[in-house]
């Protein structure tokens, strides 16, 4: 549910929302959701100051329901 | 820009009535047009619903345009989770939520998004604060600086002190800007 929501929430914001996709890793201590976005769009989904990211974060922690959760923000291309 | 009166005195002048309620930020904008702000509303109405959806909450959306901004509601019981402590996640989705607007429409969006009814019991408490906090700079006649606020909280303190007649302002910076309460005579 987590990674369906945080895509949708991106989704929205961004302008090339078919390159959005969300892929969940499992942490000792929770998990990692791994956003990776059109390289065009990293600046949005961070937003000044890191604004958009602390957002995301904010709801996504919300939903989440004190679980840990991780949200990382990538470019497309970036290689981990 | 006169509008005929003299409701708003620029300068505080004591116990001058201030007649036609508390100022309002932004009055000299030009009024932007119903349409454009019901499709923001749309646009806002349709990112939140699909979340909703998606997290499985129960919730009905209002759409309401209110003093020339498109004002989005979700009505439900159990959305306590989407206020978040000091309506921190709500003010989180409303930033997501004009940026979703913004996309759509390339203008920047002031909708307001309110989660059960936080935003509405929030401003009856505040007003209520601001003018308790007004009658008590009348009173001692000495400045009085509040707890640090959120734009929304600061905005409506403000409206809330200007209706009982006095002068406040925000100092600091974000996220601990706080408003500051002058006596009449300051």
């Amino acid at each position: 549910m987590l990674e369906e929501a945080l895509e949708h929430l991106v989704k929205g914001i961004v302008e090339n929302s078919d390159d959005v996709h969300v892929k969940a890793r499992r942490l000792r201590k929770g998990k990692v959701l791994e956003v990776r976005v059109h390289p065009d769009d990293l600046g949005k989904v961070i937003g000044r100051n890191g604004r958009t990211a602390k957002s995301l974060r904010t709801v996504v922690g919300a939903l989440a329901g004190g679980r840990y959760v991780r949200v990382d923000l990538l470019d497309l291309h970036e290689v981990r | 820009m006169s509008n005929g009166n003299s409701e708003n005195a620029d300068q505080d002048r004591g116990n001058v009535a201030v007649a036609d309620g508390p100022e309002k930020e932004g009055a000299a904008e030009p009024a932007v047009d119903i349409e454009s702000l019901e499709r923001e509303g749309d646009i806002a109405a349709d990112y939140i619903e699909g979340l909703l959806d998606i997290a499985d909450f129960d919730g009905d959306i209002d759409m309401d345009v209110e003093a020339d901004r498109a004002k989005v509601s979700v009505v439900g019981t159990t959305l306590d989770e989407l206020v978040g402590d000091k309506g921190e996640v709500l003010e989180a989705l409303q930033e997501l939520t004009r940026l979703a607007v913004h996309r759509r429409t390339g203008h920047r969006s002031r909708l307001m998004l309110d989660i059960g009814g936080y935003r509405d019991s929030r401003r009856k408490t505040l007003t209520r604060i601001g003018t308790e906090m007004a009658d008590e700079v009348k009173r001692k006649g000495e400045v009085k600086e509040l707890e640090p606020m959120s734009p929304f909280e600061r905005k409506v303190v403000h409206d809330a002190i200007a209706g009982a007649g006095l002068r406040s302002e925000s100092e600091g910076e974000e996220p601990n800007r706080y408003v500051v309460v002058y006596p009449a005579d300051d």
